[in-house]
């Protein structure tokens, strides 16, 4: 190659660990995860804004899985229907899976990008865990 | 239609809840598995056919038209649900990535404990998916895959039943017992009128159909009654065969109403597997932000460096020992009084051996030969029990430490100087603090040290090896993880958080560990004294619990109720499954290294006077300790549990007992531990009756009950774990070791340590 590019330039910086918050059993098995914060991150994110993701999340995975009226009626018309109203209609439940997924790449976005990490939405793992990927900061230089 | 299709995946991604069923490529196609399916889709549309074809038309015409379409509509609501039950997606995990398991890498506890409601459930390592099975999740071995709320695997539906189609096999069920109760009740209206020409052929069909309908509605009426009273009770198929909360009580129901209506009214789950990639655009580029460290971070900063940390270690010393284990730089060493007991080193190695593992009985996963499936029935009830007892497991480190301080200034100093005395077993002795569940702690520590002293933990030289280095490795990451909210749950109940805490702690001791028996085992005066103390103490205890053959059932202390209770609440464990036979492979010698490390981990105090007990220590410890790293005893640790748990086990074999029933890992592995090694210095010391003795003592509650009387010369119920006893008549111990706990070894240095009781121990370095 006649010209020489940086690594760093062309690609994202490499990942240096990630981290696992894991479900929080407490209550059942409803979908929530702990808001404990992991010590890895101790240096990148402030406390707060972790936390208030986190909760953020529960509340939406809370609000997917209220047995409401809502979530009912649905159930009815798909029973009236031969569940053939599936074919068409999106459930509740997707619905507010679709606003956590705008909610993260949103948090992403203006959160946690600028700080080097990122969340990975826990539905491509299963609803177990939520995977914060973090990046190397070269720009400092630590290596880390 | 439903019966013969196979699952055939690779459809394009979309969140419909409609049946997406996936491929699994390497499973070979297995046509008996269609059978069933087959046959029932056969009867029921065929029967229902011939219904429409020869019964409803004069039913129609003589009634009313009303009855084929009530009939045409409940089929048609069998078929939905049929359909839906058949080829829904029960609620599949996809299987974890490999980073994900990064964390829990090559050993680590077979099972993690979480707290739901107040209740100790388990959750267990799969390791065909690589994740620990959140509660209500089970692995299918038909379909080879981890089902969320797993019911069962219904072979009519060639389908598994979990949470995303409960709801419709349910339906199934209830529209299943609606149709055959139509059926056989309006061709019994039609052979009623027509007794004169039952030779028609109209009649013999209706006739024909009412049979295959009366031969049906039994299992069919009977399977939809126990279904109606599962989910009144919020109960999963699996969880009522295996009878996991019988005579207790379910933390997953929310009362009969809200369990109904969960079932049939809740929005529908989401299908994990087949999903659309979302693809992420966000542009991550350094600069990075950093946050601002607040004053409390800094002055958190200071006290990590030790400097404070000592002051604080009496209150809170958990929390100290996080801060610290969090440190980048080692702090520098305490000194010897606050040091944590028997930790030389000012490092994060302390605070891992300050942080005891959680009480999860470290089941480690041998993943290639670890055979999850025979276990998982039989620790179920015993890892409950013992789970329940043991409410205040992650709050033991911080009360071991509390109560070790509040108890004697100079037991930090004892377990610090047994540290010294025997590298490995100081160790133990520091992780135990005399308190609650050193046996718990016993193996992580033990294999930490393990793993530490031998650089190539991965090694192939043996699934101890193995165990060693991912014990040490669990328990690093998990020591990493320690947070310092960690107080308010500690008193409490064992939650999540704390147990990810503890098994952060307990890596840390691992790790600490590790160096520490690295530099006592070269040296043989060290190691000498490292064992024989465990000797001599456990030929004590052996004498005193024969002498006191029920006094485990005295211990009330509540650091060892997990022990009392998980001695005398599991029944005797089943045959070894293939990992423990793994593990029984190791070289014998190799026990008695387990032994001692296990020992040391219940005996921190180790007796000042074992040095004056060379004879015997040198040749009992020396040959093992330095050709075994300690790793038996991972390997054995979880054998040792089933063996443990039993409190009557005279004739119990001195294998280690099968892996399945472990109510206290930690318990059973000492035992296993003290055992093996009585029975060495027993037989070199030609001490058969305190073998004898020892025998059914190893099969107690953790060894530890025997222990602790033998030992104590203190208040009987706080010195169960780790007092020495005074006694003589353990052939073994020299006199020196049955001295009171004042006698001074005629070693070098002498280091106090106070076990339970307080009763104070020197030991020599």
């Amino acid at each position: 190659m006649a010209e020489t590019h940086s690594l760093q330039d062309l690609q994202q910086p490499a990942v240096s660990s990630k981290v696992f918050i894991q479900r929080d059993y407490s209550s059942g098995t409803i979908c929530k995860f702990q808001t404990k914060f992991p010590s890895e991150l101790e240096s990148r994110i402030g406390k707060q804004p972790f936390e208030e993701t986190i909760q953020t999340l529960n509340n939406l995975y809370a609000e997917a899985e209220k047995l409401g009226g809502k979530s009912y009626l649905e159930g009815c018309l798909a029973c009236l229907t031969a569940y053939t109203i599936f074919l068409c209609m999106e459930t509740h439940y997707e619905k507010v899976l679709k606003k956590i997924a705008r909610y993260i790449k949103d948090q992403n976005e203006k959160v946690y990008a600028p700080r080097g990490l990122l969340l990975t939405d826990p539905i491509e793992r299963g609803l177990r865990v939520v995977e914060i990927t973090i990046f190397e900061d070269r720009s400092i230089g630590s290596g880390r | 239609m439903l019966g013969g299709s196979s699952k055939s995946g690779g459809r394009g991604p979309s969140s419909s809840p409609l049946p997406h069923t996936v491929i699994q490529t390497s499973r070979p196609l297995r046509p008996s598995r269609y059978v069933p399916v087959s046959a029932a889709t056969f009867f029921l549309v065929g029967s229902t056919t011939l219904f429409f074809c020869f019964t409803c038309p004069w039913l129609s015409e003589r009634f009313s038209v009303a009855v084929p379409i009530y009939n045409g509509v409940i089929f048609l609501f069998v078929l939905a649900n049929f359909y839906m039950a058949t080829f829904m997606d029960p609620g599949i995990f996809p299987r974890a990535e490999e980073d994900e398991d990064k964390e829990d890498d090559f050993r680590a506890p077979l099972y993690k404990t979480v707290e739901i409601r107040g209740i100790q459930v388990r959750m267990k390592w799969c390791s065909t998916c690589r994740f620990y099975r959140p509660p209500r999740c089970s692995h299918c071995s038909v379909c080879d895959n981890c089902v969320e709320d797993f019911d069962h695997h219904c072979p009519w539906v060639n389908n598994c039943i979990g949470r995303r189609n409960y709801r419709y096999f349910f339906l199934f069920l209830l529209s299943l017992t609606a149709h055959i109760l139509a059926v056989f009740g309006f061709g019994l209206l039609f052979i009623l009128y027509h007794r004169q020409n039952i030779d028609r052929l109209h009649a013999i069909v209706t006739l024909a159909v009412m049979c295959v309908a009366g031969l049906f509605f039994i299992p069919v009426a009977g399977l939809t009654g126990f279904h109606i009273v599962l989910v009144a009770r919020g109960r999963t198929t699996n969880e009522q065969v295996t009878g996991k909360f019988r005579g207790g009580v379910n933390p997953f129901t929310n009362g009969c109403w809200k369990n109904v209506s969960h079932v049939l009214c809740s929005s529908q789950a989401p299908r994990y597997l087949g999903r659309k990639k979302c693809v992420r655009n966000v542009c991550v580029q350094p600069p990075f932000l950093r946050p601002q460290l607040t004053e409390i971070q800094l002055a958190a900063k200071i006290l990590d460096n030790g400097i404070q940390g000592d002051l604080h270690r009496s209150r809170s010393s958990l929390e100290m020992m996080e801060s610290q284990s969090c440190d980048s730089e080692p702090p520098p060493p305490p000194k010897p009084e606050l040091r944590y007991p028997g930790i030389t080193r000012g490092n994060t190695e302390e605070c891992s051996l300050l942080n005891k593992a959680p009480p999860t009985p470290t089941m480690y996963k041998y993943r290639p030969t670890y055979s999850p499936g025979k276990n998982h029935t039989a620790l179920t009830h015993a890892y409950a029990n013992q789970a329940s007892q043991q409410p205040g497991f992650c709050s033991q480190p911080s009360l071991d430490r509390d109560d070790a301080s509040d108890r004697t200034p100079g037991g930090r100093e004892r377990s610090e100087g047994s540290r010294e005395a025997g590298g490995g077993g100081g160790i133990p002795g520091y992780s135990l603090g005399g308190h609650s569940y050193p046996s718990f702690s016993d193996p992580t520590v033990l294999s930490g040290v393990t793993s530490g002293t031998s650089s190539s933990t991965h090694t192939s030289a043996g699934a101890v090896h193995i165990s060693e280095a991912t014990t040490s490795a669990s328990f690093k990451s998990l020591a990493n993880q320690t947070p310092p909210p960690h107080h308010t749950s500690r008193n409490g109940s064992l939650s999540y958080d704390n147990l990810l805490a503890g098994s952060d702690n307990f890596n840390k001791v691992a790790a600490e560990v590790a160096p520490e028996v690295s530099a006592g085992r070269p040296c043989t005066p060290a190691a000498a004294s490292y064992s024989s103390p465990f000797l001599s103490s456990q030929q004590r205890d052996a004498e005193l619990h024969s002498q006191s053959p029920h006094h485990h059932h005295h211990l009330t202390n509540p650091h060892h109720r997990f022990l009392h209770r998980s001695a005398s609440s599991t029944p005797p464990p089943h045959p070894p499954t293939p990992e423990r036979e793994h593990l029984l492979a190791l070289p014998p010698p190799h026990h008695h290294h387990h032994h001692h490390h296990h020992h040391h981990s219940h005996h921190h105090h180790h007796h000042s006077s074992s040095s004056s007990s060379t004879s015997r220590p040198p040749r009992f410890s020396t040959p093992h300790l330095p050709t075994r790293h300690g790793y038996p005893y991972r390997t054995r640790s979880t054998d040792a549990p089933l063996g443990s748990t039993s409190t009557t086990h005279p004739a119990h074999s001195p294998h280690p007992p099968p892996l399945g029933k472990s109510l206290s890992y930690s318990s059973a592995a000492a035992a296993e531990m003290q055992y093996r090694l009585v029975r060495k210095a027993s037989a070199s010391a030609g001490a058969n009756a305190a073998l004898s003795q020892m025998k059914p003592l190893s099969q107690t509650n953790g060894g530890q009950p025997f222990f602790s009387p033998s030992f104590c010369s203190a208040p009987s119920s706080p010195s169960h774990l780790l007092s020495v006893s005074t006694q003589p008549g353990l052939a073994y111990t020299g006199a020196a070791l049955q001295q009171s706990p004042t006698h001074k070894p005629q070693g070098n240095e002498v280091k106090k340590v106070t076990g339970l009781g307080g009763t104070t121990y020197e030991i020599s370095v």
